[in-house]
């Protein structure tokens, strides 16, 4: 006797297997999104391969800063937009610490991050390497006026 | 003390090991994925779990069926809630089934819209064609089955009026579509004909960019944001099911908000 059908089914077991499915899905990345560059490569050359689109540096404020794993930590927030001493745009993340408490200003290189949505990612630096960088200090630094167009590159969510 | 309501035989725990993958591709919250006990799996199947494609078939059908509760529920008078320009999200969020890097920029002036099926004007389109049409703006919420949403600004060709320009039987039961990153989709004709379903050309204003799928893609506000095919280059009217690259892999079809 061929079983398993629908039509086998009582209305009852029919009536939980359709609750369940209603709320069963996830679209998964058949290729992961946010791969660090390739070996060799400058971040000005990786962040060229993201489809760099136009963003007002005052949306920017505030951001979350996530990292491109599955979980999606948050690393930090983007307290400020700089240009440094040597004119590269830099991104002022709040970095570390635990529930706002703790964390201390890193200058990131924008060319080493994305945009993602609301959110912003870094795809070119580790953890690790992030804790090497010194403190932000805002000597030789100039903000980057809110209203100013930069371009920053995409990836995709890394869920 | 054994449980009373333990059954005397119980099924292979194997079982649960030869549907992982399907199991795992359904999941959205590890707190489903519990829920999907063994128990579960048997009354999904009427007891008999130990043959895997009665288990695949039963969880098909009940997507199929959930599609045509969906389909019944549809209104396709009612609109989705629109938002202020303001509140628009510049650039929007880029998802693929593949990161941006992979993305590969279709060339708007040799670009052609190919028209098939139950229609009378199968010519094809050109950019310019499509723009020469009647635009609509609409600002209104992208959502993702992964559980995000941004609030975005399209503008274009509603697929209504392209339907109608073509002559396309609207008793038709489908609208398939085909796109320059081999990304097949599908929807149904009361969803194609809603007033919010566009042929987007444009975002906030600005001509689409390149990861988001210039120069034509569908945008509809009555559905997940993964029925929503980018860099569109043919568009099919017929009464025969193409699914499309998620449903092929499992996800619901109808997909409706």
């Amino acid at each position: 006797m061929v079983r398993g059908d629908l039509s086998d089914m009582r209305p009852l077991s029919l009536a939980f297997a359709c609750s369940l499915l209603a709320v069963a899905a996830h679209a998964q990345s058949a290729t992961p999104g946010g791969m660090p560059p390739p070996p060799g490569m400058s971040l000005a050359q990786s962040a060229a391969m993201r489809f760099p689109q136009p963003v007002r540096v005052g949306s920017l404020i505030g951001r979350d800063v996530l990292r491109p794993v599955e979980s999606q930590d948050v690393l930090g927030r983007v307290r400020r937009v700089i240009r440094d001493q040597n004119g590269q745009i830099m991104v002022v993340v709040d970095f570390g610490g635990f529930l706002g408490f703790g964390s201390r200003p890193i200058a990131v290189p924008v060319d080493a991050m994305v945009l993602l949505g609301r959110d912003m990612e870094i795809v070119a630096l580790t953890p690790d390497q992030l804790r090497q960088f010194p403190t932000f200090s805002p000597a030789g630094a100039t903000d980057v006026p809110d209203d100013t167009m930069i371009k920053v590159g995409l990836a995709k969510p890394s869920h | 003390m054994r449980s009373p309501f333990r059954p005397g035989v119980v099924p292979d725990a194997a079982v649960l090991d030869d549907h992982r993958p399907l199991i795992r591709s359904l999941e959205r919250r590890s707190l489903i994925r519990g829920g999907f006990s063994l128990g579960a799996l048997v009354m999904l199947t009427g007891c008999d779990v130990r043959r895997p494609e009665a288990v695949e078939s039963a969880l098909l059908a009940i997507s199929r069926f959930n599609d045509t509760v969906q389909a019944w529920l549809f209104d396709p008078n009612k609109l989705a809630p629109t938002y202020p320009a303001s509140m628009i999200l510049r650039p929007p969020k880029f998802n693929a089934y593949y990161d941006v890097t992979q993305v590969k920029p279709v060339n708007g002036n040799s670009w052609r819209l190919e028209v098939s099926g139950l229609v009378s004007d199968k010519r094809s389109w050109t950019l310019s064609d499509l723009q020469a049409l009647p635009q609509t703006s609409i600002v209104i919420k992208h959502i993702c089955v992964e559980g995000w949403s941004y609030i975005g600004g399209w503008t274009g060709v509603p697929l209504r009026v392209f339907l109608e320009r073509v002559g396309a039987d609207l008793r038709a039961k489908y609208v398939a579509f085909k796109t320059a990153d081999d990304y097949p989709s599908s929807i149904d004709m009361a969803s194609a004909l809603h007033p919010q379903t566009l042929l987007a050309l444009q975002y906030g204003g600005e001509t689409l960019a390149d990861p988001f799928g210039f120069p034509m893609r569908l945008r509809m506000a009555v559905k997940l944001g993964y029925k929503n095919p980018k860099w569109v280059t043919a568009i099919e009217v017929t009464n025969s099911y193409t699914g499309g690259y998620w449903e092929s892999l499992g996800f619901p079809w109808f997909a409706g908000i």
